[in-house]
């Protein structure tokens, strides 16, 4: 059980900055998510805290001592590289037990440990394979997973452990990790471009961009409460409405109004406190938030059907209010029309407002 | 009359296959016809070998390939009176060119590989200047070098001895294999090594457990350029040894343009000669093309 802690990380590529000062804290024994797009700075992350790469200043702790004196070698951290990493010149079984003969484990020892692991990933009819370059993706994952897997570090470091998976397999595989994290308790850093993924497996997120994390929560709250407008549209999918307007003070409180459309706004937590009149604002509805029908609470707008796609649970409508397009999801297989007319509601509580000038969310 | 056309293409197209075959067998005749009639004339008596017209039918003799080691053959130099060994005692030769051979490249890759690794792994300051630098050492014209060499190797007595070729030769491999092997260290993926480091392993252990292994063809390339360098080579070879280090190149062109020639022996030490240069080839055929067409060019990143 190890706490990790990063302070303040900063790692140029000479002239590209990959990690512009993150901070990040790991409870002991959690499974943690980092999530952002592809050259967010997750693998630098990663791999400075398995010590192969040399942050520039900024310091990472394991129970409160920082292990940036340790080489790599001693650190005793497992990590699952994005590219496999395989070594090419060793059998499956050789590879797999590689980190344990550098243990110097036992040849009986290593052979339970190995057969075990590869049992429990489904591989183990690949141990003889004398050349892994020519497995398959999916089955050089499951090797480099099991080769991660047989250690009994401080802390597993999985960089996109299950990305090249076919759907079925990533499926059983995320739940696998819920199981895998039940069992051996470890700390698990995880990153995944995938939000899914990400909510799926771990108790907590950090969303990381341009080598910062913008918010460290819980998926509900990434959900529901993103701190800026890339939180907001980075996760979710369909992709998460965005309408540019301005904060009016109306007859019955804060309204939003853009060309067309008038919006009642309901704060969550007691009054808006950062909001005036005339203030530019964007801003943001999930599709599942949009209700399709005739609401009570005012804010109804009559709409055009623009295209549906009908995805078998559930149909993801494009409608138009005059100059705004909104997308909106609906249950079931839903049949419309291109220029059906229908009646939409926007629950008032539902939306978040973005300030145009940074994109952080006005609560 | 498409069947015609047809008929009129087909046999273009016969004509064409014949037409090149024929010029394969005539290139493939031309190169191989020096060799074979080295070899040819190697299993000649002296009289054979200088028959008119030659012979291409005759009992072959294994007697040169006996003489070259056994005959102590002397002749006295018309001019000067000096007493000439010719064509004979081959085995000192032999001895002298896998020694100096054997010993360079041994070192040259020993270090080459070493040094290939830090400039490909860890890219020490100055990593492009040195890297020019050791390329530049093969710029100039050998010729250049070989009289202040000559002077050099005298003062220092490593003039005749086995370890002033090897020095010399070595000198010469270096910036080859380094070269090479860095380009092979390049292809390596970073991230396998890294992998190892975070399994474990110090980075000596990366280096021969992990790295070392994936080079292994460019390894065996570099190796093959290497000896044929060496072996072949005559110019050094010529200006800084004796008798007693003389390596086979410089005994076979010492031979001739003495008097009395005796082709026959002289076929037969160079047929030796060849031989260990021709195995090679045959052997390590597959890592000589990789190592040309794969490698070098991509240089210092």
């Amino acid at each position: 059980m190890t706490k990790v802690e990063i302070r303040g990380l900063r790692k140029s590529y000479g002239a590209v900055e990959a990690l512009k000062g993150l901070d990040l804290v790991v409870e002991s024994g959690a499974l943690v998510a980092l999530l952002g797009p592809t050259g967010a700075g997750k693998t630098t992350t990663l791999k400075c805290i398995a010590g192969v790469e040399k942050p520039d200043s900024g310091d990472i702790l394991f129970n409160g001592e920082s292990i940036l004196g340790i080489p790599a070698w001693r650190r005793n951290v497992a990590m699952f590289f994005q590219t496999y990493a395989l070594y090419p010149h060793l059998s499956v079984y050789h590879n797999i037990a590689y980190p344990l003969r550098e243990q110097k484990m036992s040849k009986d020892e290593i052979d339970r440990v190995v057969k075990s692991v590869a049992k429990k990933l489904r591989i183990s009819h690949l141990l003889d394979r004398k050349e892994p370059s020519t497995l398959s993706g999916g089955e050089m994952q499951r090797v480099a997973l099991a080769r991660t897997l047989v250690r009994n570090p401080l802390v597993f470091l999985l960089d996109e452990p299950i990305s090249n998976l076919d759907a079925k397999l990533r499926e059983e595989m995320r739940t696998e990790f819920k199981r895998l994290h039940r069992e051996l308790k470890q700390t698990i850093i995880y990153a995944t471009p995938d939000y899914l993924e990400a909510f799926a497996v771990a108790e907590k997120v950090a969303v990381i961009k341009d080598g910062v994390i913008l918010q460290y929560d819980t998926p509900i709250n990434l959900l529901k409460r993103p701190k800026n407008r890339f939180v907001a549209t980075f996760i979710g999918s369909p992709t998460i409405n965005l309408l540019r307007g301005v904060v009016r003070r109306g007859a019955r409180g804060w309204e939003f109004s853009t060309s067309g459309l008038r919006l009642e706004l309901v704060s969550v937590g007691g009054a808006f406190s950062k909001i005036y009149d005339g203030l530019e604002v964007e801003l943001a509805v999930r599709p599942h938030d949009i209700i399709l029908g005739e609401q009570q609470n005012g804010n109804t707008f009559k709409a055009k059907v623009l295209a549906a796609e009908r995805l078998g649970h559930e149909t993801i409508i494009t409608l138009s209010l005059g100059e705004v397009e909104l997308k909106t999801v609906s249950k079931g297989m839903r049949l419309y029309k291109y220029g059906d007319e229908v009646s939409i509601s926007i629950p008032g509580d539902r939306v978040i407002l973005f300030d145009v000038s940074n994109g952080e969310a006005i609560h | 009359m498409a069947n015609l056309q047809n008929n009129r293409r087909g046999r273009r197209k016969i004509l064409r296959t014949v037409l090149i075959y024929f010029a394969t067998i005539i290139a493939v005749i031309f190169f191989i016809f020096p060799i074979y009639w080295l070899i040819a004339t190697s299993l000649k008596t002296r009289a054979q070998a200088f028959s008119t017209p030659p012979l291409f039918v005759w009992e072959p003799t294994v007697r040169n390939f006996i003489d070259i080691f056994l005959k102590r053959q002397t002749e006295i130099e018309a001019i000067t009176g000096q007493e000439l060994e010719l064509a004979t005692g081959a085995e000192t030769f032999f001895y002298n060119s896998f020694i100096v051979t054997f010993s360079s490249i041994a070192i040259a890759t020993v270090i080459g590989v070493l040094a290939a690794y830090s400039f490909s792994r860890y890219q020490p300051h100055g990593t492009n200047t040195l890297m020019f630098f050791i390329l530049s050492t093969r710029m100039l014209p050998a010729i250049v070098v070989a009289i202040p060499i000559y002077f050099f190797y005298r003062s220092l007595g490593l003039y005749n001895t086995h370890i002033g070729l090897v020095l010399l030769y070595t000198m010469f491999n270096l910036p080859f294999a380094v070269w090479m092997m860095k380009s092979f260290f390049d292809e390596v993926p970073r991230d396998i090594e890294q992998a190892a480091l975070v399994d474990g392993s110090n980075p000596i252990k990366v280096f021969y457990k992990i790295a070392l292994p994936q080079v292994l063809v460019g390894l065996g390339a570099t190796i093959g350029f290497l000896i044929i360098n060496v072996w072949n080579e005559f110019l050094f070879a010529l200006l800084l040894t004796e008798r007693a280090t003389r390596t086979v190149p410089v005994m076979i062109a010492g031979t001739r343009g003495e008097v009395g020639i005796n082709w026959g022996l002289i076929a037969a030490i160079e047929t030796l000669y060849i031989l260990p240069a021709l195995v090679l080839i045959f052997v390590l055929q597959r890592f000589l093309l990789r190592g040309m067409t794969f490698g070098t060019v991509r240089g210092a990143k």
